[in-house]
């Protein structure tokens, strides 16, 4: 039973890492917190239902169209929205990601109905037993393609000169801007990968449940994630969205159903109250 | 005081004196309507002509009244976020907290109604100070974050308690009275809620005048240079959010016994949202703003479906949008003018309006 719920913990706790790296990248770059990274993510499992439903795209351009389009949203949204509103104070920026999302929220309900969709795609569906587990295919194959793109990332992060040119515009946008990094194209590019990455979970959150706009609250676990694991921490988003799915599995199992929420916010306030920089995040310090 | 006051008496009369006659009679016939305002939304006619739905803006007493207690929420969010500067996302937990305090002692213990409002007050204010206790800690985005889990953690109680005492129907309210005065009917309400709105309205604003008061808005414009002038804005939050939670609890409980009748889900993220929104549609840090604001947020969604009846379910998208897709129509249309706001007018409709006396010059002089 325990193996059965860690799992499955894991399994979505992996998605959840990936949306919330989505919402790091974002935060790192441009200082935004992100409240629109839920509709993020039911924008992803809508541009799957569009492409593989009803397009009847083959799986693999669907997974390009899906990204290609994910990217240009972000980099639309960065330029169109956040642009203009760099510098001003977070209240106007929070709720600038907020009035996004409900827009968002309401355009995909006209577009496509509010009713819920299911979302077929020929990822293997199945499931086997693994040493006494029932191991799901889909939730196997998630985790894994999660891992896939995280690891991608902080390869890419790390070891590419693009890479390198986004860690220095979102270290310092001045000392940046002087020695001649564009800025700007950085950050579009941030919220590109940012918008995509949550795409990729809405395309397997939408396999795993049903798609429709209720998946922004799944999507917006990403939020604690990120705190608990600490805002300006790549690996940290990721140990937050792990931690955050296991709790999640675990507390609707052994407490009740509706705890889930509850548990993981509590988890959140504690860190916050004594460990606001997170589990892996830096100590900033404050000079007078 | 008097000497502060001393100037203004001189500049005043230096003015001509009708100035203070057109306030008069502005503030005597803004009276004159909010007191007629009722009567016309019963009746539905003028001095005796008749008027149609749609030159009533489709507007009836319900929304008014729901609109008024919008105002008091609206403004004790502006007080706390516009004024104080501490941004509160879970603005929702103090809403529900007042109507588990109205359901505790009105619904289960049976007290009088103004006993019953003043505890839904206390236990505001209480579950206020407890999620205050944070900004002694930590700063900005990550109090944003521990006023969300203050709210996770409240909506939990309710739905436990709910369920304890009550069933999946939510928890009843009856009709409240006010001494052998029962708010059995709108118009009721009505009279009740407006004296309330303008009490609190006239206790903020008196509030931001007094010597904390003004220490509550340097605090939010600099934090530090207030310090050093002495003033423990770790006191100065924590006060700041039992009051604004306190009057947001009393909002709540009012809610509650409105529609008599709550349940976990009234309260959820997007009901505290709608507050944000309404403060930054009228304006941040003006206490008219949040008036202005929650009147757009709640009157708006009536007059666009009066204009849907009026049109009629026409074929294409129009016809859709009015017709089937009309609650999304509204959340499209809020979440925009939000977003264009936030652009191209931060200081919300009320900066608007100044701005356009300026264009006009129609500015008093002095």
């Amino acid at each position: 039973m325990l193996g059965q719920v860690l799992f499955s913990g894991l399994a979505l706790g992996s998605i959840y890492g990936l949306v919330a790296l989505g919402f790091v990248v974002i935060f790192k770059a441009t200082d935004v917190f992100n409240f629109a990274q839920g509709m993020f993510v039911v924008c992803g499992a809508y541009l799957a239902v569009t492409a593989i439903s009803l397009l009847g795209l083959p799986f693999p351009v669907a997974v390009l169209f899906i990204v290609a389009v994910a990217a240009l949203m972000g980099m639309g949204i960065h330029a169109l929205l956040i642009r203009p509103l760099s510098g001003r104070p977070i209240l106007s920026i929070i709720m600038l990601t907020i009035a996004l999302s409900i827009v968002l929220r309401a355009l995909i309900e006209i577009v496509y109905g509010p009713a819920g969709r299911t979302l077929a795609s020929p990822l293997p569906s199945g499931s086997f037993a693994f040493a006494g587990l029932r191991i799901s295919q889909l939730h196997l194959t998630a985790a894994l393609v999660s891992w896939f793109c995280m690891i991608t990332f902080g390869l890419f992060f790390r070891f590419t000169s693009a890479g390198l040119l986004m860690r220095a515009a979102a270290d310092s946008h001045e000392a940046a801007t002087i020695s001649g990094v564009r800025v700007d194209a950085m950050n579009r590019l941030a919220w590109a990968i940012g918008f995509t990455l949550a795409a990729i979970g809405g395309l397997f959150l939408g396999q795993l449940q049903i798609v429709s706009t209720e998946l922004e609250s799944i999507g917006l676990l990403a939020l604690p994630a990120v705190v608990i694991g600490g805002l300006q921490s790549i690996p940290g988003a990721i140990l937050g969205g792990l931690l955050v799915g296991i709790i999640e599995q675990l507390a609707s199992t052994y407490i009740s159903p509706k705890s889930s929420d509850v548990v993981i916010y509590a988890l959140l306030l504690a860190i916050l109250l004594l460990r606001p920089w997170g589990l892996l995040g830096q100590k900033a310090v404050n000079r007078v | 005081m008097s000497d502060l006051a001393a100037p203004k008496p001189e500049a005043a009369a230096a003015a001509p004196t009708s100035g203070k006659l057109r306030r008069a009679a502005l503030l005597a016939l803004g009276l004159a309507v909010l007191l007629y305002i009722p009567v016309l939304l019963t009746d539905r006619s003028i001095f005796g002509i008749r008027l149609t739905n749609m030159q009533l803006l489709n507007l009836g007493l319900t929304q008014i009244n729901l609109m008024l207690i919008s105002m008091l929420g609206a403004l004790s969010l502006n007080y706390l976020t516009g004024c104080a500067g501490l941004i509160s996302i879970g603005h929702a937990a103090f809403y529900a907290t007042g109507a588990m305090a109205a359901a505790i002692f009105g619904t289960q213990l049976g007290w009088p109604f103004p006993v019953v409002l003043m505890m839904a007050a206390i236990a505001g204010a209480a579950v206020g100070v407890l999620a205050g206790l944070p900004s002694l800690r930590v700063q900005g985005l990550y109090f944003v974050l521990s006023t969300m889990a203050v709210h996770y953690l409240v909506s939990f109680v309710f739905l436990e308690y709910q369920f304890r005492f009550f069933d999946v129907v939510g928890i009843p309210f009856g009709t409240p009275s006010l001494g052998g005065f029962d708010l059995n009917t709108p118009m009721r309400w009505y009279f009740f809620l407006l004296v309330l709105v303008a009490l609190v309205y006239v206790g903020l604003s008196n509030t931001l005048r007094t010597r904390e008061g003004r220490a509550l808005l340097a605090m939010r414009d600099h934090e530090r240079a207030v310090t050093s002038l002495g003033v423990d804005v770790r006191v100065l939050r924590i006060k700041a959010f039992g009051l604004s939670s306190a009057i947001a609890a009393v909002a709540g409980a009012l809610y509650a016994y409105y529609l008599s009748n709550a349940t976990s889900e009234t309260f959820g993220i997007n009901f505290a949202i709608q507050f944000i929104a309404m403060i930054i549609i009228g304006g941040m840090g003006s206490l008219r703003g949040a008036l202005i604001g929650a009147a757009v947020w709640l009157l708006l969604p009536s007059v666009i479906a009066g204009f849907a009846a009026e049109i009629g379910r026409g074929p294409g998208i129009v016809g859709s949008l009015l017709g089937e897709h009309r609650a999304q129509l509204v959340q499209l249309i809020f979440g925009v003018l939000v977003i264009v706001l936030l652009i191209f007018a931060p200081g919300g409709l009320v900066s608007l309006g100044e701005r356009l006396k300026g264009l006009i010059g129609f500015r008093r002089k002095g």
